[in-house]
């Protein structure tokens, strides 16, 4: 089995890498550990590779008084690992440590990740239940990168508001408030699988942020319009999913309300956050 | 494609070799350097026999390109004759029956390695979750977790792999100018076409997965009806398609390109339809091909444009879908039903505006990404169904 030919090269440079895109005819690849898959089953077919995962700009961490920004090539392992400080205590590193195998994490990069936004991967749900931002480089000289929330980045299946000359250089994680308690689930088959179902829950009040996603169905993932019902106990997780995602299959639905009740479970035994 | 030279250190000895960009590790190990240790099973990730150590870290090396090893170091499982923690592993696997036909063992030594070495104090649950990333038919794994936790409780003797740091990777040639000048020579989506010449069968479908969808127009039946029944309307309304012929049998062969973020195919397909004017319904039977990835899928489609009695009308599908090849392999049942709609969507709003005497808008068509390679064939044979009444 052999993808399908293509042209390859290693960026030099961030703006090497936006000026090789040639309009989105050639595809920027960093672990391969997503894209991989689909080039050798022929699925994907571009017409050149420009290889990012080892440029400087993007293998940084930045730390802000109020968020910590990941360069987009930073490896899953090196964030299990602890390797870059975890801005959330251990939830980041947590998340990062139960993503495919750790071969796959090796190589696999939080940027790509999201990037190539498979609808049940894990940082996909996890940077959206943390509130956190893409910070995208567009083709235009000396314009300061723009930024997107998570929930607005991703627009469907494998596809986010990146333009073809778009380059996702990073993501800004906020740093949660004293006290605050996250929670995420996934359902999986076998470990180290796609979740077919997932949930997150984070409940940051001195940010006054309450946010429960909904993972794994096929598209972004979805935010409750009012999670504190559900936190309150005043409606039920099929309730909630009943009304957030009313076009999803009955066994779809009661898979992620499971997943949801068990994040509930798992929020009530958290530890709060203490920076 | 150019082809482009690689130079690493495997197992110790550097070597030089030009391959193509798109030769991954594990192909670049057993065909320019014969180190045949080194297997391939699924070749997307998932068995994990190809796991070989880069730069001292387990890595998949069907998935990791040869191109991006430029300067690293790989250890395959040839490489590991003075090793002592291998082989005590080596020797751990023989004594427990870790392995029968020896398929995944040069993976599963690498990440028992990795797990010895990263995780001393490891019980065998843990040693279980690490190796969920290697599969191995023989064994049930019982064997394989005893013999890594044998040789994790019996002092192991010191890794002399070890992860090293990662490099910036240097590059003399600039990125646009080693991409920019060959890139547009050809496309690959449109690169190869195979036409079926023959279609699916109903029975061959009757245990398949079937998808029913609704949409509905705020106008009239017959105002539908002329749309989705004029070829040359309804054409402007999918994605990329095209007639090409009409076989002595008299079935239509068309494609259709489609993507879905970075998927790109196109679809080459034979179908065969009845229309029935009166009830405004139709029957579609066919089979598409993409011819890149070997995928094939057959499938069936049932639909009707209905006349609502508080006004408008209602389109109703009825899909049966089967599909083969790599795609069947990559896709999931949620991703098609979400791909079914967003396509769905963007074809009800073209036969909505071509219905009202407008120009469906193309623009937001090429810019819309949820397009599914089964909906898309599905359309694309209403499509030519609907061209030849």
């Amino acid at each position: 089995m052999k993808p399908a030919l293509f042209d390859f090269a290693v960026a030099q440079s961030l703006s090497d890498a936006q000026s090789a895109l040639l309009g989105g005819q050639n595809k920027l690849v960093s672990g391969n550990q997503s894209l991989g898959p689909m080039l050798n089953l022929r699925l994907t077919r571009p017409a050149g590779l420009i290889d990012i995962s080892r440029l400087p700009e993007l293998r940084n961490i930045e730390e802000f008084e109020d968020r910590v920004r990941f360069g987009a090539a930073i490896t899953h392992a090196e964030i299990e690992d602890g390797e870059f400080p975890d801005p959330t205590g251990h939830w980041m590193r947590d998340a990062a440590a139960n993503i495919a195998y750790r071969a796959v994490r090796n190589r696999g990069t939080i940027g790509g990740s999201l990037a190539h936004a498979d609808p049940a991967a894990d940082w996909v749900i996890v940077m959206t239940g943390l509130c956190a931002t893409a910070i995208i480089l567009g083709p235009e000289d000396n314009t300061p990168p723009r930024s997107l929330p998570m929930e607005d980045f991703f627009t469907g299946p494998y596809s986010t508001d990146l333009g073809p000359d778009d380059i996702l250089a990073a993501v800004d994680v906020p740093i949660p408030g004293q006290g605050a308690r996250w929670a995420y689930w996934k359902y999986t088959r076998q470990v180290g699988e796609f979740a077919k179902a997932s949930a997150t829950i984070l409940i940051d009040p001195a940010h006054n942020r309450t946010r429960i996603a909904i993972g794994a169905l096929g598209r972004q993932p979805a935010l409750l319009s009012n999670p504190e019902a559900v936190l309150d106990g005043k409606q039920s997780p099929i309730e909630a999913l009943s009304e957030a995602i009313p076009d999803q299959p009955a066994n779809a639905l009661n898979l992620h309300a499971v997943a949801l009740s068990r994040a509930l479970e798992q929020i009530k035994e958290s530890k709060e956050f203490s920076a | 494609m150019t082809n482009m030279t690689v130079d690493l250190v495997v197992n110790g000895t550097p070597v030089s070799e030009t391959t193509e960009p798109r030769t991954h590790l594990a192909d670049f190990l057993r065909e320019e350097l014969h180190l045949t240790g080194t297997h391939l099973g699924c070749e997307q990730g998932v068995c994990g026999a190809c796991t070989v150590f880069v730069d001292g870290r387990p890595t998949r090396s069907c998935i990791t390109l040869a191109a991006t090893c430029e300067g690293a170091e790989v250890r395959s499982v040839e490489g590991f004759d003075d090793d002592a923690l291998m082989a005590a592993l080596r020797d751990a696997f023989k004594r427990h029956h870790g392995l029968q036909c020896g398929y995944c063992t040069p993976g599963m030594l690498v990440t028992g390695y990795d797990i010895v070495r990263r995780l001393p104090n490891a019980d065998a649950t843990r040693v279980r979750k690490e190796l969920s990333g290697n599969l191995c038919r023989c064994t049930g794994y019982a064997g394989i977790v005893a013999a890594i936790m044998d040789v994790l409780e019996n002092n192991p003797p010191l890794a002399t792999v070890q992860p090293q740091t990662r490099t910036v990777q240097k590059s003399e040639k600039s990125a646009v100018e080693s991409i920019g000048a060959t890139a547009s020579i050809l496309s690959p989506v449109a690169a190869e076409k195979i036409t079926p010449a023959s279609i699916p069968t109903k029975s061959s479908l009757a245990e398949a997965p079937t998808l029913s969808r609704t949409r509905r127009f705020d106008l009239a039946a017959t105002d539908i009806w002329n749309v989705v029944s004029d070829p040359e309307k309804i054409a402007s309304c999918m994605p990329g398609g095209q007639l090409d012929s009409i076989t002595d049998d008299n079935l239509l062969q068309g494609k259709c390109a489609v993507s879905m973020g970075p998927i790109k195919a196109a679809f080459a397909g034979t179908a065969k339809m009845d229309l029935n004017e009166a009830e405004k319904s139709g029957h579609v039977i066919g089979r598409g091909k993409d011819g890149l990835s070997r995928s094939q899928l057959d499938g069936m489609l049932d639909f009707k444009v209905i006349s609502l009695p508080e006004g408008g009308a209602e389109l109703t599908l009825d899909m049966v879908y089967k599909l083969t090849g790599p795609l069947s392999q990559f896709s999931r049942p949620t991703l098609v039903a979400e791909i079914a709609d967003r396509i769905l969507d963007q074809v009800a709003a073209s036969i909505d505006a071509l219905a009202r005497g407008q120009e469906p808008d193309l623009t937001t068509q090429s810019n819309l990404n949820g397009l599914s390679l089964m909906a898309s064939v599905f359309m694309g044979w209403i499509k030519r169904v609907l061209r030849f009444r």
